[in-house]
């Protein structure tokens, strides 16, 4: 039966070309929303790698403060002392501008042997960072005052960057870097999402911030308490503003998380929703086709029923029919859909893509199979004598 | 081998009733060649669909074969038709899509046979009508005459006992349809094979062993 259809479905290809065009159509648009939603699936899953929840970010102008590194380092302590006095604050760190959700991005590359690292997401910050973010470490320890002046500059990876550079070994004590500038693995941390719940992993490294780069801090993070509430954030703004001279900003961290996940989730609400009208056309337009077959094919159904057919096997057929062009379809599309992990197309991991057209050939095949069981059905329904008599 | 008892058939809408079949019953041995005759729309072709078992009759009783088919479900009947009968159409009903070989297999895919034996009862049925020439060929290559010839091969291809031919030479010249007519003759003397017909046509009635005349769903001869 099955050489029977293929034999039909060929000698009729033209009048199937629609079908067929349709369905590789659907299938690509599918492919790409599964890609959309299982890259961000899989970014979702993964573990954040710290704690935003009562963290405020307080942003202000450093150019006001005195360009002296000595002075900038007595008034950054006393920063720092009266902020920690404060009973509203558990916690305090100095940074650069690209903490996490901030949207700001700082970016270098690593070298270690002949192999080079690019792309790495640079933190400066000060020794109090992992307690307000509450870092976890997976091997060696945090930053410690002295790591200032020790001979290579110490140095905190993350655990894929780790991974990537030693393999199975742990890294601590590693010295990598060039010759102009000598970096000391001190700890590995576990991996970190900063920039999103549904971002990827990127690889980080922490390096302490030192009087030469105090001079572009310009964002203190402090860990507050329970009991850290508008006016305490009243009182904190005119502390800062007075102290700083400069206009401030406190930002609640969970609110810039929520800000920036919503800005990856609404292009893909969008995408999803475009994508679920193109596809409840395309279903209604494949329901169309099939049922306008059968009603063109009423003379054959008939004719079949006639010559030895149940209802059944006719029903079967056109179900078997629609799902055999699927399937030529779905090879098409498979070809085209394969090139993306084999080009590392937009630098997704292959697994995402592979997963997409997975998911899509089960999502057409189950689409086509609804569509096509009614029009099947009422092939089935047939009455033999008034079908031959009508053609 | 048919025997049809008070068969009637109404056709019902929500305003009309039609009696299309008014209490016919009917006798056709095995190996007998019985034509149908009377004027359009007297229910020739509802009779022969009734026989045909494509149709089903609003009263009455059908055996063939001394098989009572009334109680048999959608799948027995569809076998039954398969194995039993075999069936020409006045406008042939051949699948234009498909080659002359394959539309002659059709009725073997609804049996167990193997790709190898379909083609060849195939090839043999299409070399009993002469068209052995012609296996490769679309119907929409062939002319009329061969093309019922097509359609007399896929009818016998499964060896059936009974075939119903519904005006099988109605669409074709005298010539063609003499042919037609040679071969069903052929068909029911040398094999055995009892013959339904409906025609239009005296002359080819005249040829069958027995002629049956409907008038108004009735029979009248």
């Amino acid at each position: 039966m099955f050489k029977h259809l293929f034999k039909l479905i060929w000698n009729k290809r033209k009048q199937n070309f629609l079908f067929l065009t349709e369905i590789l159509i659907s299938f690509l648009v599918v492919f790409a929303v599964f890609s959309y939603i299982t890259y961000y699936y899989q970014n979702y899953s993964r573990p954040l790698g710290f704690d935003y929840n009562r963290v405020w970010a307080i942003a202000y102008s450093g150019e006001q403060l005195s360009k002296n590194p000595d002075t900038l380092t007595t008034f950054y302590a006393n920063l720092e002392k009266s902020l920690k006095s404060m009973p509203e604050i558990k916690e305090v760190s100095f940074s650069h501008s690209n903490f996490p959700y901030s949207s700001s991005f700082m970016n270098r590359g690593l070298k270690y042997g002949k192999k080079d690292f690019n792309m790495i997401n640079h933190y400066v910050v000060s020794n109090d960072y992992n307690k307000v973010w509450d870092v976890k470490l997976k091997y060696g320890r945090w930053f410690l005052p002295e790591d200032l002046v020790t001979k290579d500059k110490a140095i905190i990876i993350n655990e894929s960057l780790r991974q990537e550079m030693f393999g199975k070994e742990k890294g601590i004590g590693k010295i990598i870097g060039d010759e102009k500038e000598k970096l000391k693995v001190i700890g590995i941390a576990n991996d970190f999402k900063s920039d999103g719940d549904f971002a990827p992993m990127n690889n980080i490294m922490f390096v302490q911030l030192d009087t030469a780069n105090l001079k572009w801090t310009s964002n203190i993070l402090i860990k507050v308490n329970e009991t850290a509430d508008a006016t305490f954030e009243s009182k904190l703004y005119k502390f800062m503003t007075s102290t700083t001279r400069s206009a401030v900003e406190i930002q609640h961290v969970d609110e810039m998380r929520a800000s920036r996940n919503r800005t990856t989730l609404i292009p893909i609400f969008l995408f999803v929703i475009v994508a679920a009208f193109l596809i409840i056309n395309v279903a209604l337009g494949l329901f169309g086709v099939l049922w306008y077959n059968i009603n063109k094919r009423k003379g054959e159904i008939g004719l079949r029923r006639a010559i030895g057919a149940s209802g059944a096997s006719v029903s079967l057929q056109m179900v078997l029919e629609s799902l055999i062009l699927t399937t030529i379809s779905l090879l098409l599309g498979c070809f085209f859909a394969v090139q993306f992990p084999l080009l590392n197309v937009f630098a997704i991991p292959a697994s995402v893509y592979v997963i997409a057209i997975l998911l899509a050939i089960l999502f057409i095949y189950t689409l086509v199979l609804a569509c096509s069981l009614y029009p099947g059905k009422q092939a089935a329904a047939i009455h033999p004598a008034i079908a031959l008599h009508e053609d | 081998m048919i025997r049809l008892q008070n068969i009637e058939k109404v056709y019902r809408t929500d305003t009309v009733e039609t009696l299309a079949i008014n209490n016919i019953s009917l006798d056709i041995a095995k190996g007998e060649f019985l034509s149908i005759m009377g004027p359009s729309g007297c229910g020739k072709s509802t009779l022969l669909n009734i026989m045909g078992l494509l149709d089903d009759p609003s009263k009455g009783n059908i055996v063939i074969d001394n098989q009572d088919i009334n109680r048999f479900t959608d799948k027995k009947l569809a076998n039954f038709r398969n194995e039993k009968l075999g069936f020409i159409f006045q406008s042939y009903h051949l699948i234009n899509d498909l080659q002359v070989l394959d539309n002659v297999e059709l009725p073997l895919l609804y049996r167990s046979l193997s790709a190898k034996e379909r083609k060849e009862l195939a090839t043999a049925a299409l070399e009993k009508v002469g068209l052995s020439n012609r296996l490769k060929h679309f119907p929409s290559q062939l002319s009329g005459g061969q093309r019922q010839r097509v359609a007399i091969a896929r009818a016998i291809v499964g060896r059936p006992q009974i075939i119903l031919a519904d005006e099988p030479t109605g669409n074709l010249d005298s010539a063609m349809g003499n042919e037609i007519m040679d071969i069903l003759i052929n068909l029911n003397k040398n094999e055995g094979t009892t013959i339904v017909m409906v025609t239009h046509d005296e002359s080819m009635a005249q040829k069958t062993h027995r002629l049956v005349r409907l008038f108004d769903g009735s029979q009248v001869q």
